[in-house]
């Protein structure tokens, strides 16, 4: 009923107010989209607070490797064509990095899945809450637990002697690095919980990057090895990643390997959180 | 309600379907629906499980695209202006659960962000919600720690943060205690009367829908089997029964009266019972003539039909004794 005397009176501001109206539509718009990301993003991570015990073993596990292999190969440091390193510790630290923040790193995709499964998601949709974020708002979670880990594990190798020749900055392109590694894989999970909306579904992903972190440069230099996991490891993008960090703790600050080792994962985060996208708007428009 | 729809100027249907179809691969959910639901009603969608209830209910808000048909809500085709559409409709779904790592309070906060509502603001709707549907003890907690009762009260809250004008209520009821029922059921009446508030309501309850709805469509298989209000229905589906309890010297005299009104109807001994034709507006009629025949009545009762006779008059079922 309200809308019919108003209707003449927008009609007659013209097509000029009528941009401006569109503008300060769009604006709105982004702000509320912002708003909402933060909301969601809010409860994500109250939600990984209060299961905190899942994030233990994404600690526990890569130190005790770090310090079974840094104990076990005292002598392969030594071997021609190493990197030159003080302890096999400073040659690992990006390995338990990355390692350490993948586990949970598909988080954002679990938990995707389980609000898709139970329901919480149609709760979501039936308000005016916009898509992409229903998706930010579930990686925002998996984005500061990651930060936070990432800090946390470069404090405990620093307290046992590691040195960042990078300095502060490197630490900092670290962790960014391993939170850009976190929204790649997240926004993978993202996909796989849209098309199957099962959480084992999306775990069943985490073997693939546990594996793949091993077969990377992760734990050894790829220029000594050798056939058929030398090129896997060469053409994995974790080795491309993994790389350019430890010049940066070994060797100091390059912006050269400040760009690839951001670049990287900056690169498959915007392809898997826009694959996430896509197949949201697919998966909403055909349903 | 919803009487005077001969207005050519219908902006006081809100809720509007026609010809809403939804099809699963081989299974027809829904099979093209009727509806016009009039601001202010309380809309009883009543039928067994499968029927197709929740189907209509999740294209309703958008949440499921039609197969076939339109549906329009204040306006809005559901599918062309969904998120106009999401802005005015309060919705608790039947099998949406929550969060249970969350608290209600923080629940209520965040369906609030999501409407756009400032923050202050929405504390205090919050916890005002919450205080009205009995949850301000627990709304520190997790929801995990409620029962399924506090879970439901907790939905509905969560779907009138921003003040809806526009409510749907899938099956709100289902495995509620009877208290939490009526509690329920006073709470969506307040929200009608007071402020005003379009219901649409699902449920496979005979009472609930008789409790609360103005008006009623029966669902089956898919279709509207029956539309109406609750009086009206069961009006249709025969005459009410009439039963006198008068003093024995008496009931030669008032059999004699009421066999005028309707064929006689089997009765206890020292009572005596007729079909009321024309429903239960000739009563006083009825009255009358017994009085005019100086018959002294000591009780008169009058059985309608009830919706669950209007169900089986249908389909040739029984809702009643169906439920799980
Ligand atoms: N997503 C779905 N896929 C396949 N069949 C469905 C789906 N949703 C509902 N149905 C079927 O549609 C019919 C109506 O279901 P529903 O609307 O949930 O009924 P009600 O809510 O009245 O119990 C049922 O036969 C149900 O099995
Ligand atoms: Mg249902």
């Amino acid at each position: 009923m309200t809308c019919l005397p108003t209707q003449p009176a927008a009609a007659s501001r013209g097509p000029k107010s009528e941009s401006t109206t569109v503008n300060a539509g769009a604006a709105t718009g982004l702000r509320l989209a912002g708003v909402q990301t933060l909301a969601l993003t809010r409860r994500s991570v109250v939600s990984e607070w209060r299961q905190l015990g899942n994030v233990i073993p994404g600690i526990v596990f890569p130190l005790l490797l770090a310090a079974v292999y840094t104990h076990q190969f005292t002598r392969v440091i030594l071997l021609p064509g190493f990197p030159v390193v003080d302890s096999f510790l400073d040659f690992v630290l990006p390995a338990s990095l990355v390692q350490s923040v993948s586990f949970g790193a598909t988080e954002a995709g679990t938990e995707l899945a389980r609000d898709i499964e139970n329901g919480f998601f149609d709760r979501l949709r039936a308000s005016p809450c916009m898509r992409l974020p229903l998706l930010l708002g579930r990686l925002g979670g998996a984005v500061v637990v990651a930060t936070a880990k990432g800090v946390l594990i470069i404090a405990i190798f620093l307290l046992f002697g590691t040195k960042i020749a990078g300095g502060l900055a490197a630490a900092v392109v670290l962790v960014a690095a391993a939170v850009l590694l976190v929204i790649a894989i997240g926004g993978l999970g993202q996909v796989l919980a849209i098309l199957t909306g099962s959480q084992e579904a999306v775990n069943a992903t985490f073997p693939l990057v546990f594996t793949s972190i091993f077969m990377s440069s992760a734990f050894f230099p790829t220029n000594l090895m050798s056939g058929w996991f030398r090129e896997v490891a060469e053409a994995n993008p974790v080795t491309w990643i993994i790389d350019p960090v430890r010049r940066l703790i070994l060797e100091g600050w390059s912006w050269s390997d400040v760009g690839q080792a951001l670049a990287v994962p900056l690169v498959i985060s915007v392809v898997t959180v826009a694959m996430a996208v896509i197949a949201l708007n697919r998966k909403l428009s055909s349903s | 309600m919803g009487g005077n729809t001969g207005s050519r100027f219908s902006d006081d249907v809100v809720i509007e379907a026609s010809g809403l179809k939804r099809t699963f691969g081989e299974v027809v959910a829904v099979e093209g629906i009727d509806l016009a639901v009039t601001r202010g009603e309380v809309f009883g969608f009543l039928g067994p499980n499968g029927a197709g209830k929740s189907t209509t209910v999740r294209m309703l808000t958008t949440l499921l695209r039609p197969t076939g048909g339109t549906a329009r809500i204040d306006g809005h085709d559901v599918q062309k202006s969904a998120s106009a559409v999401r802005r005015i409709i309060g919705v608790a779904l039947q099998d949406a659960s929550i969060d249970p790592l969350m608290t209600g309070t923080e629940l209520m906060r965040l369906q609030a962000v999501l409407h756009g509502i400032s923050r202050s603001e929405s504390r205090n709707r919050g916890s005002e919600l919450l205080a009205r549907v009995g949850l301000a003890g627990a709304a520190g907690r997790r929801v995990a720690t409620y029962s399924g009762g506090m879970r439901r009260r907790l939905d509905l809250a969560l779907s009138l943060v921003h003040e809806p004008s526009i409510l749907f209520l899938d099956e709100p009821s289902a495995g509620l205690d009877p208290t939490s029922r009526v509690a329920l059921w006073e709470e969506v009446r307040r929200l009608n009367s007071e402020l005003g508030t379009t219901v649409f309501l699902t449920t496979q309850y005979l009472e609930e829908a008789d409790e609360l709805a103005g008006r009623i469509a029966i669902i089956d298989h898919g279709r509207l089997v029956r539309e109406g209000s609750p009086a009206d229905l069961k009006s249709t589906v025969g005459s009410p029964t009439l039963r006198v309890d008068v003093d024995p010297v008496f009931l030669e005299s008032a059999r004699h009266v009421l066999i005028g009104f309707g064929p006689e109807r089997p009765a206890r001994e020292g009572r005596c019972a007729i079909g009321l034709d024309g429903g239960a507006g000739r009563v006083a009629e009825v009255v009358r003539a017994l009085d005019d025949a100086g018959v002294t009545v000591s009780h008169l009762e009058l059985d309608l039909p009830s919706l669950d006779d209007v169900f089986a008059d249908a389909t040739g079922r029984r809702l009643e004794g169906a439920e799980k």
